[in-house]
């Protein structure tokens, strides 16, 4: 719980025909994690061009279910194999002429939706030159002098368009517009009117074709469009039929090329991390756990009988950036796993902080905000919200129990301070005792930071750091002696002499790391060492003042319950009760928001920011699709 | 670090910075020169780690495929530093100034969906754009054929240049108006993105704009109406929108003539001066892009708003970069150092 688990290095070596079973076999496992494979004698990609042919399949596969909604819940049997390169290359084949299918029918759906448009804009347009009175058939004669087009261009182009044509006399003249497209009469003289086909062209100009039946007379031009009409209807009534019966006649076989693509996602998955291989060999390479080394032995010799190689080793020193951290967690623990990866995944061998980040941050969160009717609403509102809240319901529960337990100790009971004799202390009461108690746990909790510091960079196998570094074994003797000299100078210890040795041992030893850390000229060293052993002193006090806040929003709470009542006091009986609710609202909302962000604060500044790398690898095994 | 000062003084003081990286004749000259195995150095001295990448110190072996992809990863990086402390119009429009890249992804997506390439291959060529990628790049390559790829397109961040190009290419089915329509966009949209920050940062940076944009402007006219033969109404409609030295009556005008040699001879005259001698298209080119050097030369050493510095840079060290393309293609195909001399045509950018 407080580290990664052990994990080991793998290299699966197998005949390169049966890649795709041994990764749909890892898969199955759900514990291997895979890694590029990094063998010289193995220099191919043997699973390139199978990871190439699932990523095509799988976005065909993709549109058709969007296209033709989903084959229903996906149940792959155990003793389903992977299929093959050329399996997977027919199931894309395949795939491939149903997509080409169905986009035909939809691109003949999409012309079937353009032409009805097209018709509505045209008897728009035949209702606008009725009203102009224009004689169509003598306008659009082919023998005339004069060019005509009637159509439809992006309104954006209008005017560059007419300023175009205008180069050649035509002339632009516009007569309706239907969403972003304008409807217009060109016109110009037929002996320049190939000039502006390119143009037109290029301008996105839809010819309106104006038919035979549409130049004749108006009621002969309705009819005809009436009959255009119900021929549409027909063919999309067609359309519709074509596309149910794709549905039918395809349906079963693209939910078992569903399963054959979800069996070949392993070996996919693999092959982008890199799977090397030679002739007729291949090799995948990954982490596992080591405690379930023999599982897995006894899993491959079920699926590949003993036709594998299996070799396996501790990380090295150099792999340690590499290794993804495998994490296990409690149930009750992992609702507060999100909060520690926001900052980062711990590495592997690092101190995992997620079960000291739990503990602490509700310690921090019920001492400042204790009190046991607060405490008990939130519990309440955690539980009624429950559904809605997931995991983090424990979170909201947990921290109201802590509050509910402060605020046993303090005495405190929706602000009211002489209901209940403090457990403990009265923060309003010993307001100096507080302060003394937050900067002692802040402290303490500096000291855990750095010997959490010091066991992770120990184990990083940098020894110096951990050692001398300003957050190692040295920055904690220096803090140790300095908190010591302190201590004695305002009588609590009595240990002013050997804290002041340590404290000067420790800072030395950090002044010195820092002097042999530094690549410059002598004064640029001299410099830099100084202020780097200040800054070491400075940080180290200021971060633990910082814990002051833990005391002050504890007084701040009361300070609040104390002006609510003050408020009430003035109103009568009904002012007085709604003033006492609507206040502890606000004190629960803005209060308790205000507490649950500065234990957080708290967590990552002055916490994790001194131990914690966070930039580790998070375990991502190879898993197969699931329903 | 949200206070404008400070922001603008960092922004001042990073171009500064980079300025210096800028390569001098001089420096190209001994790029050409040096034995392979100090050509990595070189590289990394002259802040091009991405190239140096590319380039094998061991055999001289360099990837010639990638070169391209490395430049521009090279330029996006340093985008993406000079973007940091910028927001609002100024954010905005470097942003679409690395557009230009997606939109050569664009042209790649849709060439290679008309020859049928595999996706993988496709995705092995686009330019990785990093944070500025806003194309879903790996959807768009498994598209089935240029129609699907096309209304994938318009369904993203780029639908209105998109909208435009589709409309030209299903009334012509031409490839050619599928790029025309796409570069006209784009730079329509980016003169478009320049009109706000002309207004608040004044000449420098309007000069900037007007020298790409004329440029651009007078290329394509020349190449659209005499290497393609295009008719002038549509030559027009193909050049971009401006309000810089060539405005559209004058682009009209222009595209009306009936020779190159005529519209060189009806420019203003500065631009006659300076364009005189010059016999065809990538000469002219050539020259305005010296032109547009020096000006850029001149605004980044002035004490200009900080923007118009740091586009100064930008456009500087893309031309730097182009060289220094040329110098590797060239070493790469084991060519004579004359030749590779000649292939950089390039004017001194450094002010006398």
């Amino acid at each position: 719980m407080l580290r990664a688990e052990p994990l080991l290095r793998i290299q699966l070596v197998m005949l390169a025909s049966e890649a795709q079973d041994a990764a749909l076999t890892l898969a199955r496992f759900g514990l291997f994690n895979p890694a590029p494979c990094r063998v010289e004698a193995l220099a191919e990609s043997p699973a390139v061009a199978y990871r190439e042919v699932w990523l095509e399949a799988e976005a065909r596969l993709s549109k058709l279910l969007d296209a033709c909604g989903d084959t229903g819940p996906l149940d792959l049997p155990d003793a389903a194999e992977a299929p093959s390169l050329a399996d997977l290359q027919e199931v894309n084949h395949w795939l491939k002429d149903v997509w080409i299918a169905c986009s035909d029918c939809h691109e003949n759906e999409a012309q079937i939706e353009e032409v009805r448009s097209h018709l509505g804009a045209l008897e728009d347009t035949l209702a606008k030159l009725e009203g102009l009175n224009v004689d169509l058939a003598h306008l659009l004669r082919p023998d005339s002098l004069l060019a005509v087009n009637i159509g439809s261009l992006p309104a954006a182009e209008l005017k560059r368009v007419t300023e175009a044509l205008a180069m050649t006399g035509h002339l632009v003249s516009r007569f309706d517009q239907a969403g972003d497209q304008v409807f217009a009469v060109i016109a110009g003289a037929r002996a320049r009117h190939d000039e502006v086909r390119g143009l037109l062209a290029q301008a996105g100009w839809r010819e309106l074709p104006v038919p035979d039946e549409l130049r004749a007379h108006p009621q002969a031009a309705r009819a005809w469009l009436e009959a255009e009409r119900a021929r549409m209807d027909v063919q999309s009534g067609a359309a519709c039929q074509v596309r149910d019966g794709l549905r039918e006649q395809f349906g079963p076989r693209l939910h078992e090329a569903r399963m054959r693509l979800a069996l070949a996602r392993p070996l996919a998955e693999a092959a982008q991390a890199g799977i090397s291989g030679r002739g007729g060999l291949a090799a995948l390479s990954g982490w596992i756990p080591r405690r379930q080394l023999n599982e897995l032995r006894a899993t491959l010799d079920a699926r590949l009988h003993r036709r594998y190689w299996l070799d396996q080793r501790e990380p090295a020193a150099d792999d340690l950036a590499e290794v993804p951290s495998l994490m296990r967690y409690p149930g009750w623990l992992k609702p507060y796993v999100p909060l520690v990866k926001s900052y980062g995944v711990p590495r592997y061998g690092e101190l995992d902080p997620a079960l000291p980040f739990a503990i602490t941050y509700l310690l921090l969160f019920g001492a400042m905000f204790g009190d046991i009717g607060h405490g008990a609403t939130i519990l309440l509102l955690s539980l009624a919200f429950a559904r809605r809240l997931g995991r983090a319901v424990w979170i909201g529960t947990a921290a109201g129990a802590v509050s509910m337990l402060f605020g046993l100790f303090y005495g405190s009971i929706f602000g009211y301070e002489n209901i209940l004799p403090p457990l403990w202390l009265s923060p309003l009461h010993d307001p100096l005792r507080v302060l003394t108690i937050a900067v002692a746990f802040g402290v303490g909790f500096i000291v855990f930071t750095l010997l959490a510091n010091v066991h992770n960079q120990w184990v990083a196998g940098r020894v110096a750091e951990a050692l001398l570094d300003s957050s190692g074994l040295a920055g904690l003797a220096f803090y140790l002696g300095a908190v010591g000299v302190l201590a004695s100078w305002t009588g609590v210890l009595v240990v002013a002499q050997p804290a002041a040795i340590l404290a000067g041992l420790g800072i030395a030893g950090v002044a010195a790391f820092k002097w042999h850390e530094t690549q410059a000229g002598l004064g640029e060293r001299l410099l830099v060492t100084l202020i780097e052993t200040m800054e070491t002193a400075i940080n180290l006090f200021s971060n633990t003042l910082s814990f002051m806040r833990v005391a002050a929003f504890s007084l701040n709470h009361v300070a609040l319950a104390l002006a609510v009542f003050t408020l009430a006091h003035g109103l009568d009986a009904v002012g007085h009760g709604i003033t006492l609710v609507l206040g502890n609202i606000v004190i629960i909302v803005l209060e308790g928001g205000i507490v649950a962000i500065q234990a957080l604060r708290l967590m990552y500044y002055e916490g994790f920011s001194r131990f914690f790398s966070g930039d580790g690898r998070e375990f991502v095994p190879l898993r197969i699709e699931k329903a | 670090m949200h206070d404008p000062t400070a922001m603008s003084a960092y922004l001042d003081t990073r171009v500064s910075l980079y300025a210096g990286r800028l390569l001098p004749d001089e420096a190209l000259e001994e790029l050409i020169e040096l034995p392979d195995e100090a050509v990595a150095e070189k590289l990394i001295g002259r802040g091009l780690p991405q190239l140096a990448m590319g380039y094998d110190r061991t055999d001289g072996v360099q990837d010639s495929s990638s070169l391209e992809q490395r430049i521009i990863v090279q330029v996006l990086d340093e985008t993406r530093v000079l973007i940091r402390p910028l927001s609002g119009n100024a954010r905005r429009f470097l942003t679409f100034w690395t557009a230009r890249f997606e939109m050569s992804n664009v042209k790649t997506l849709l060439r290679s969906k008309m020859t049928g390439e595999r996706p993988a291959a496709i995705l092995a060529r686009l330019i990785p754009m990093g944070t500025f990628g806003r194309l879903d790049n790996e959807d768009l390559a498994h598209a089935e054929d240029v129609g699907e790829l096309l209304r994938r397109l318009e369904a993203g961040p780029y639908a209105a240049i998109v909208r435009r190009a589709r409309r030209a290419f299903e009334q012509s089915h031409n490839p050619f108006s599928l790029d025309a329509a796409l570069d006209r966009g784009y730079y329509e949209g980016l003169v478009q993105h320049a009109q706000p920050l002309e207004e608040t940062v004044g000449e420098p940076f309007r000069s900037l704009m007007a020298n790409l944009i004329d440029r651009i402007n007078l290329v394509w006219l020349l190449r659209y109406r005499f290497n393609y033969r295009l008719p002038p109404a549509q030559v027009y409609y193909l050049l971009v929108a401006s309000r810089y030295s060539l405005p559209s009556a004058r682009l009209r005008e222009l595209a009306a003539l009936d020779s190159p040699a005529a519209v060189l001879g009806a420019l203003h005259a500065a631009w006659q001066a300076r364009l005189s001698g010059v016999k065809d298209i990538p000469a002219v080119f050539a020259y305005m892009e010296h032109a547009a050097a020096e000006q850029a030369l001149r605004v980044l050493r002035s004490r200009a708003p900080e923007i118009a510095r740091a586009f100064a840079y930008l456009i500087l060290r893309e031309r730097d970069l182009r060289a220094v393309r040329a110098v590797l293609r060239g070493r790469h195909l084991g060519l004579a150092d004359d030749d590779i001399r000649l292939a950089l045509r390039r004017g001194p950018a450094e002010l006398s």
